[in-house]
């Protein structure tokens, strides 16, 4: 790798805060979510002659870290299936997800939505990019976005208005 | 008029061509439920934005750093196989889950090229080289498999002679949960491998439970390393008396 990896280098560790603002809108604590920046600076890396001069740096690397988080799904889920509910709740409170009360009810929320709601509103509303660039990183036309997004607002919307609306 | 949901989703994402939004304006001022609507995706997509832009404030975690600022180009070092990082990279993702009794947090080779845990008490780290240290070391150089109790902090697996040689004895220790790979050197006891085991509770029985399935990278360390079988409790007692030192050479340590 000559001077063309040196600044594919700078611009992921540029990136890298905005990867790991992504990373946890997807995965459930801090600890996985840096596992898959990690996964994804690896691999983008690794294929740095796969980045075509016209792609934005950004929207690949982002849609390296989807397929990443995609490729670990099914063993989340089994792991996950594994676990028993007084693990999973101890989990949620696993000081590596960080303390912040508004995030950690957000994150809670998004895990309970289907992947592909859950990635049109990390793409659209946590990264805020546009529908187009949302939709080419999840190789899918516009209006497919648009409706995850859509479903996913709707379900985001009515956890959190029942979790709000009652007092605690 | 009225629109489609998505439409007012759209809107409030600012993403409508111009006709459709002047359109939506229009309906808006005679409609105000079309604008408490559009207000409401407005106020979701700026709490979702708000509470995760904190993110951006954190530093970011060393290791992630380590990853981008090391050259995959530039050649491995002799000892560190291709093998042992594909399977460092595969095992690092479920780190603390149920798959199985256990599972790799940090492969450690001799070079380090992630961590992924703080090293432990028992296990030091001296140069690039992690070395046991306290209980575990004393438990690798003076406890024979078979004369060790279920309530020791480290308790040894199985010993076997390397390919190179020298003697190699797979551990486990209670506290933290790991279980791994020492080889003798010159040095001491060079542990190879070290991965969490699963620990719930961490009663006896779970330990012992542990202690008898050694997580997956161990198991494929010794695969690795193993020159014929696993030594039996007199070649075992032989190994001991000898210091651990390859053909018997005099003990002078």
């Amino acid at each position: 790798m000559g001077s063309s990896g040196e600044v594919l280098r700078e611009r992921i560790i540029e990136l890298l805060p905005r990867l790991r603002r992504f990373a946890r809108s997807l995965a459930r604590n801090a600890q996985d979510a840096d596992d898959l920046v990690q996964i994804t600076a690896e691999r983008a890396l690794a294929r740095a002659d796969q980045l075509r001069p016209d792609h934005p740096v950004a929207s690949w690397l982002f849609g390296i870290l989807r397929n990443a988080w995609i490729d670990e799904g099914r063993s989340r889920r089994r792991r996950e299936s594994l676990l028993e509910p007084a693990e999973l709740a101890e989990r949620v409170g696993d000081p590596a997800g960080g303390s912040d009360p508004e995030l950690l009810c957000l994150q809670d929320a998004l895990s309970r939505l289907p992947e592909d709601q859950r990635l049109a509103i990390a793409l659209v509303l946590v990264e805020g990019l546009s529908y187009k660039e949302a939709a080419s990183i999840m190789s899918v036309p516009v209006g497919t976005l648009t409706s995850r997004l859509a479903r996913g607002r709707e379900a985001l919307q009515s956890m959190l208005s029942e979790t709000s609306g009652v007092p605690p | 008029m009225t629109f489609p949901e998505e439409v007012l989703m759209a809107y409030a994402d600012d993403e409508l061509d111009a006709p459709t939004r002047a359109a939506v304006d229009a309906a808006m001022a005679s409609d105000p439920d079309i604008a408490r609507r559009i207000a409401q995706h407005k106020a979701l997509r700026n709490r979702v934005h708000s509470a995760f832009n904190k993110v951006l404030e954190e530093p970011v975690p060393a290791r992630v750093l380590k990853v981008v600022r090391s050259d995959p180009a530039e050649p491995r070092k002799s000892n560190v196989m291709p093998l042992r990082r594909r399977q460092a990279h595969r095992w690092t993702w479920p780190q603390w889950a149920a798959v199985a009794a256990s599972l790799l947090v940090g492969a450690v080779a001799a070079r380090l090229t992630w961590v992924y845990t703080e090293i432990p008490g028992p296990i030091e780290m001296r140069g690039d080289r992690l070395l046991a240290a306290g209980a575990l070391a004393a438990a690798l150089s003076d406890r024979l498999a078979s004369e060790q109790t279920a309530a020791a902090p480290a308790r040894i697996g199985i010993t076997f002679r390397a390919k190179s040689g020298e003697y190699c004895r797979t551990f486990t220790l209670r506290q933290p949960a790991l279980a791994g790979l020492a080889c003798r050197s010159a040095a001491g006891w060079e542990v190879g491998v070290l991965a969490h085991t699963e620990s719930r509770g961490g009663s006896a029985d779970t330990y012992r439970q542990a202690a008898s399935s050694m997580p997956a990278a161990v198991v494929a360390a010794v695969g690795e390393r193993i020159a014929g079988e696993p030594l039996d409790q007199s070649s075992e007692a032989v190994a001991r008396s000898r210091h651990w030192q390859p053909d018997g050479a005099a003990a002078t340590r």
